[in-house]
């Protein structure tokens, strides 16, 4: 978790020297924002692909309580588990349970390796307003590897199959009763998958602005690469999601313990002065 | 030793932190027999020092002295872009010399100037219609006629631009090489590599360029480059990712295609936010020799040999006790410092600068390292230097300094080694240093 604090400071800071250089005397100096564009990026990713691996972490301890407890059940048919993953939306609507996170390990890995964030976003959007409630009750690990699968294969992931396989077979032997569960854990990973974003998309929101002037006056001195790419990633969705960030809160503090942890952090993140250090900045 | 113009006498004590910006030297560089040290500063000036001939005791070489100073760049204003174009001289390259006067290139961003520097120790006097202050004479004064001769006066240095390179680079310039073959010189921006002859200033060959048809796919820019010293059809430039390429210029008139690529394969236990930015190479150096060559990154110098592309031959460490403190010196922007590297005229040792007014020379034979300070305090003329060390564990000794008590605004980035003997000049901010080794004054 340090990581992504880390992450987030460094890229406010990136964003400020960018923005300092072009009022910089001698005009902007193409190599030093070039570099300065290039930790950008990896303080991104880092910070994406952290948001993940905390998440699992958290859970991966629950994970290992649950399956001792679950170790009696027996197999359960999953051939109506795919179909119903398939269409996740509308599961939501049926019972948004948010079970424990194996689930959630699986398809933060799955979102993780995924290129396709807008799709995570419309699908967010789509459960955001047909689900409210999330309490959590039981855990299940029914049909969480198989909903993986299809989950990476919907979102054209590169997850390794891997992954989802090697999980599948204890949650074979560990499977509960309900299939609505897995689709509304997804639902909240995905919830959570936007608020992160949503404080990601605050440093975007700025550099689309000073991108944009910049653009205007050299083009050619100024690498705006990255940056673009982080607005064509984000862009779209970011009001959505911002208006979506009030009811986020109260929705996340009902999940499961084990991934609130991570959720407070989360939401104390968006208050860190570094944010607002950017925005100064811009 | 030579030192810029201040009287030791004065104190200024409460003045003497403060610099002026302009005063700070940001290129050094001997010429080819080392009797001349050129200085360019942020303020545009180039200031050139030349040795007094030696003494009569032979072992006590001569001091360099103040020859001329003059104004090589004026601040501008690129008025189709909005942008202001600084006079800091970059770099300085003296050209070899072919007659009584000496020449040198001075660039700043974007505009390079060949300079002539000349003597004057005579002038002619004895004219039948001028008096000497050169005012027309009467001619009813005038009896009979005399034939000027020329009179020795007191010795004055002129400086003259006469060659003035400019709209060669869209981006800032960071290098200049002379060739061997003494006609042409090459000019490298962030992105292009123009090769220019002496005498023609309203054309230049583009030799490399690495813009990409979109500026949103840019990777890597060049950071610096040099002719090799002898074969005048090679050159090497040095990129921020690290890669060093030599190209040749037979093969193509466009070198983009290099001939040998020079890099070393990441050392993935070291990754961090930071590892792009330390990788970039500040300065490449061929060797005297033109076998090897030298690059300086944020944490080592390297050797290169020209013959073995996969990895450098040897590396030193410079301050590897930074390595963890690479977040906060990319904070205050130390970690964008472009240091340089040095060869001796032996290519035995290699010099290069560091941070708290410490400089460190690696010794190839042995591969032992050493710190010297170059400051004021601790250095009265004809003092010897004494090694100092950085505390990063284990004893510490007295004089020790510790990390964390570094004082990062006092770099020395730029520096020259004489190309004969053992002297070495210095840049620390606004002052310059100039330390000969008396041991062994002359190369083995």
């Amino acid at each position: 978790m340090e990581y992504k604090v880390e992450a987030h400071r460094i890229m406010s800071i990136s964003l400020g020297k960018i923005y300092n250089s072009r009022v910089q005397r001698g005009g902007i100096k193409l190599h030093k924002n070039l570099l300065v564009s290039l930790v950008l990026r990896s303080a991104r990713q880092v910070y994406l692909s952290d948001y993940y691996s905390g998440v699992c972490l958290n859970t991966q301890h629950v994970e290992a309580k649950e399956w001792e407890l679950m170790d009696s059940n027996q197999e359960k048919p999953l051939t109506p588990a795919p179909e119903e993953s398939l269409s996740p939306s509308t599961d939501c609507n049926q019972n948004p349970v948010v079970p424990e996170d194996p689930e959630v390990q699986h398809t933060s890995q799955a979102v993780e390796d995924s290129t396709d964030l807008h799709s995570v976003y419309s699908k967010h959007q789509a459960e955001e307003e047909s689900s409210s409630e999330d309490s959590t009750t039981d855990v299940s690990l029914t049909s969480s590897p198989v909903t993986c699968e299809s989950q990476c294969e919907a979102k054209g992931a590169e997850v390794s199959s891997s992954d989802c396989e090697a999980d599948a077979n204890p949650a074979t032997v560990t499977e509960g009763n309900s299939q609505q569960p897995p689709k509304a854990h997804s639902c909240s990973n995905r919830k959570r998958t936007a608020e992160k974003t949503a404080s990601n998309d605050s440093p975007v929101k700025r550099t689309k602005v000073t991108s944009s002037n910049s653009s205007e006056e050299e083009a050619e001195e100024m690498d705006t690469g990255n940056v673009s790419n982080l607005i064509t990633i984000f862009g779209s969705s970011f009001s959505g999601l911002l208006t979506k960030e009030s009811s986020e809160p109260e929705a996340e503090t009902e999940d499961s313990d084990s991934g609130s942890g991570q959720i407070c952090c989360d939401q104390m993140l968006k208050n860190l002065n570094p944010w607002s250090t950017a925005i100064v900045a811009f | 030793m030579g030192e810029d113009g201040e009287s030791p006498k004065l104190n200024h004590s409460f003045l003497r932190d403060y610099v002026t910006e302009a005063d700070v030297i940001s290129t050094v560089e001997f010429n080819q027999t080392g009797d001349l040290l050129a200085t360019g500063d942020k303020g545009g000036r180039v200031v050139i020092f030349q040795r007094e001939a030696e003494n009569v005791k032979p072992h006590i070489s001569g001091e360099y002295n103040v020859y001329s100073t003059f104004q090589s760049h004026e601040p501008d204003f690129d008025y189709l872009k909005s942008l202001e174009i600084e006079e800091k001289i970059n770099k300085i390259r003296w050209l070899p010399q072919q007659n009584a006067a000496h020449f040198l290139l001075s660039t700043n961003d974007k505009t390079i100037k060949l300079w002539k520097v000349s003597e004057r120790d005579r002038r002619p006097e004895g004219y039948n219609l001028k008096d000497e202050e050169g005012r027309l004479k009467d001619i009813s004064t005038v009896t009979s006629l005399q034939v000027p001769v020329l009179k020795p006066t007191d010795l004055m240095v002129e400086v003259r631009p006469r060659r003035v390179f400019a709209n060669g680079h869209t981006y800032h310039i960071n290098s200049i090489s002379v060739n061997s073959d003494g006609e042409t010189y090459l000019s490298a921006d962030d992105l292009r590599i123009n090769m220019w002859h002496l005498d023609i200033t309203d054309r230049s060959f583009n030799i490399v360029d690495i813009k990409p048809a979109n500026m949103e796919d840019l990777t890597e820019v060049i950071t610096a480059a040099e002719f090799h010293p002898h074969h005048c059809h090679l050159f090497v430039y040095s990129s921020s990712k690290g890669t060093l390429r030599l190209c040749d210029m037979r093969a193509s008139a466009l070198c983009d295609k290099h001939a040998k690529i020079f890099e070393e394969p990441e050392d993935p236990g070291n990754r961090s936010f930071f590892s792009e930015i330390i990788s970039s190479v500040s300065d490449v150096k061929f060797s005297h020799s033109g076998r090897y060559l030298l690059t300086r990154d944020y944490l080592t110098v390297k050797v290169w040999d020209l013959n073995m592309e996969k990895g450098p031959v040897e590396t030193y460490q410079v301050h590897e006790y930074l390595r963890s403190k690479l977040c906060s010196l990319y904070e205050n922007d130390c970690i964008f410092d472009k240091f340089e590297c040095v060869w001796n005229s032996t290519d035995s040792v290699i010099m290069t600068g560091a941070y708290n007014s410490f400089f460190r020379m690696f010794d190839r034979e042995t591969g032992r390292g050493v710190t010297l300070e170059a400051w004021r305090e601790s250095s009265k003329p004809r003092a010897v230097l004494r090694t100092r060390r950085v505390y990063t564990g284990g004893r510490r000794r007295r004089g020790d300094v510790g990390v964390d008590s570094l004082d990062f605004t006092k770099k020395i980035l730029h520096m020259a080694w004489h190309p004969a003997e053992n002297i070495i000049a210095i840049a620390a901010t606004n002052n310059l240093y100039i330390f000969q080794d008396r041991v062994n004054p002359e190369n083995q």
